[in-house]
């Protein structure tokens, strides 16, 4: 018996975050796996978990939790298991620095790329009425409008454009970091490698013009090291798509 | 400890840190620049990526031991650990994970609409040169040019409103402050709060917790020592280029 429950899509990007730390951690959870392309996360008995109805969230007895990464911190702290969080206060600062980096700045981007290629095309298959009724069901008005985009392709040009110079940049300053350390916020994998390769582990398919063994072999090098822990392959188990399964590109070796 | 803290008036992340620091005990080797002249971009600091492209823009940068760290909320949170006053966080897991989801909301949504307003209100004079981030860049010129998008601007007042509400709402069980104990959370809070009440008073007209709060968290001594660093009558009239305003709206 467990008390953690998880309430999750795909492990990649926000909802990986949290169930890569609790599998590094040892720590046993109940996998409550919501559909996003099938809009679980507005239903009403995920909604009374959630009332924002965004994913992940994180259930510990009594307590809820939502916000992927302050959910990762939690989870450190509240659980033995090896720590995920520096000891180093300054480790610590970078390895926040990172997560906020990666969380408001080149996620944001990378996901713009992925719901216009991804998500965009999975649910525009769907009835009009019935799309727009689950739009209609988001709590947050931020959200649905990412929602109408999605759906809509209606991305502009200029935003597209803009996303993908971050991504080319966001690439070169993880390259530079791990050029510097051998994992991106200290000498020891913690939260900020987590958060990082749930964002990057599929950076050599979607991006293989700017991340491969020649440009990139600090990245790679990093990207193997993270899909070669056990608990890293027990996470990515849990993956039901074709979008999960990405990281088998990972068992190539260096070129 | 020994660092170097370069900082701006007492507003924003510049009075976050510099609060915290005195709550903390920390004595810090201060170095006020104008922040709002571009300073940070001089070549006098140091400009590692974690300066450049820090999200928060044009907040203060602390160096200890050769590394340059920004971002006010983490540099609080170093502060606490290296600090030897009372803690400015909860030690119970929850309750941080608490504090650090509140700071996270104030950062994404109200840091950056408290900042587009005070800058539509009181606009920098001119583009700084050497700014190496593209967006920090376009975001200066937006500021100077005094071209602030109409939706943004509602948007952004409507930020501050429901920021406000919220601090109601989490005060109304009669708490002195955000977490129950006092911490990070009240002092970011107040940080991008500050300056909203000349530029959108309506948000402001029925919040006597929120009024009854600010009251004590100004008679707080390391609140009265970071605004006594004031060089201006009103900090919280003065505003740098804040953090992004979310891409996805």
């Amino acid at each position: 018996m467990t008390d953690v429950t998880l309430y999750h899509w795909e492990p990649n990007a926000n909802s990986g975050k949290p169930m890569l730390a609790l599998f590094e951690k040892g720590v046993a959870f109940d996998s409550h796996y919501l559909d996003l392309l099938n809009f679980d996360q507005h239903r009403p008995d995920y909604l009374a978990v959630n009332p924002l109805g965004t994913i992940p969230a994180m259930t510990h007895g009594k307590l809820v939790l939502t916000e992927s990464t302050a959910i990762m911190e939690y989870v450190d702290e509240a659980f033995d298991g090896p720590r995920l969080m520096p000891a180093d206060p300054v480790d610590q600062w970078r390895t926040r620095w990172w997560m906020k980096f990666l969380d408001q700045w080149l996620a944001p981007s990378f996901s713009m790329i992925g719901w216009s290629v991804f998500v965009g095309p999975s649910v525009r298959q769907k009835d009009p009425a019935e799309l727009e009724a689950a739009i209609d069901r988001i709590p947050m008005p931020e959200r649905r409008t990412a929602w109408r985009k999605a759906i809509n392709g209606a991305f502009s040009p200029e935003e597209m454009t803009e996303s993908q110079r971050r991504v080319g940049l966001g690439i070169g300053y993880l390259e530079q970091a791990l050029g510097q350390r051998e994992w991106l916020a200290s000498d020891s994998y913690g939260l900020a490698d987590i958060n990082g390769f749930n964002l990057a582990y599929a950076m050599p398919l979607s991006q293989p013009q700017l991340c491969n063994d020649e440009l990139t072999p600090n990245i790679m090098r990093w990207l193997r090291a993270i899909y070669a822990r056990p608990a890293t392959r027990a996470c990515w188990a849990l993956g039901r798509t074709d979008l999960a399964r990405r990281i088998s590109l990972l068992e190539s070796e260096p070129a | 400890m020994t660092g170097i803290l370069y900082h701006g008036q007492p507003n924003g992340p510049s009075f976050t840190v510099l609060a915290a620091a005195f709550e903390k005990g920390v004595d810090l080797d201060r170095r006020p620049i104008d922040l709002v002249a571009g300073d940070r971009h001089s070549t006098a600091l140091p400009h590692p990526i974690e300066v450049d492209q820090s999200i928060e823009g044009e907040g203060p940068v602390m160096l200890v031991g050769g590394v340059a760290m920004t971002d006010s909320v983490f540099l609080a949170c170093y502060l606490d650990e290296v600090g030897s006053g009372p803690a400015i966080r909860p030690a119970d897991p929850y309750a941080r994970w608490q504090m650090m989801a509140w700071c996270r909301h104030v950062i994404e949504r109200v840091a950056p609409a408290a900042a587009a307003l005070g800058n539509a209100a009181a606009p920098p004079p001119a583009v700084p040169t050497g700014i190496a981030s593209a967006d920090l860049a376009a975001r200066w010129t937006q500021a100077v040019e005094g071209k602030a998008d109409a939706t943004q601007l509602a948007d952004s007042r409507n930020k501050i409103v429901q920021a406000v509400e919220k601090i109601e709402a989490q005060l109304a069980d009669g708490r002195d402050w955000l977490m129950g104990d006092f911490s990070i959370a009240d002092l970011e809070s107040f940080a991008w709060l500050a300056g909203m009440r000349p530029l959108i008073p309506e948000a402001f007209v029925a919040s006597p917790r929120i009024d009854a709060w600010e009251a004590r968290l100004r008679a707080r001594p390391a609140v009265v020592q970071a605004l006594g660093l004031a060089t201006v009558p009103e900090p919280e009239a003065i505003w740098a280029i804040g953090p992004e305003i979310n891409r996805w709206g």
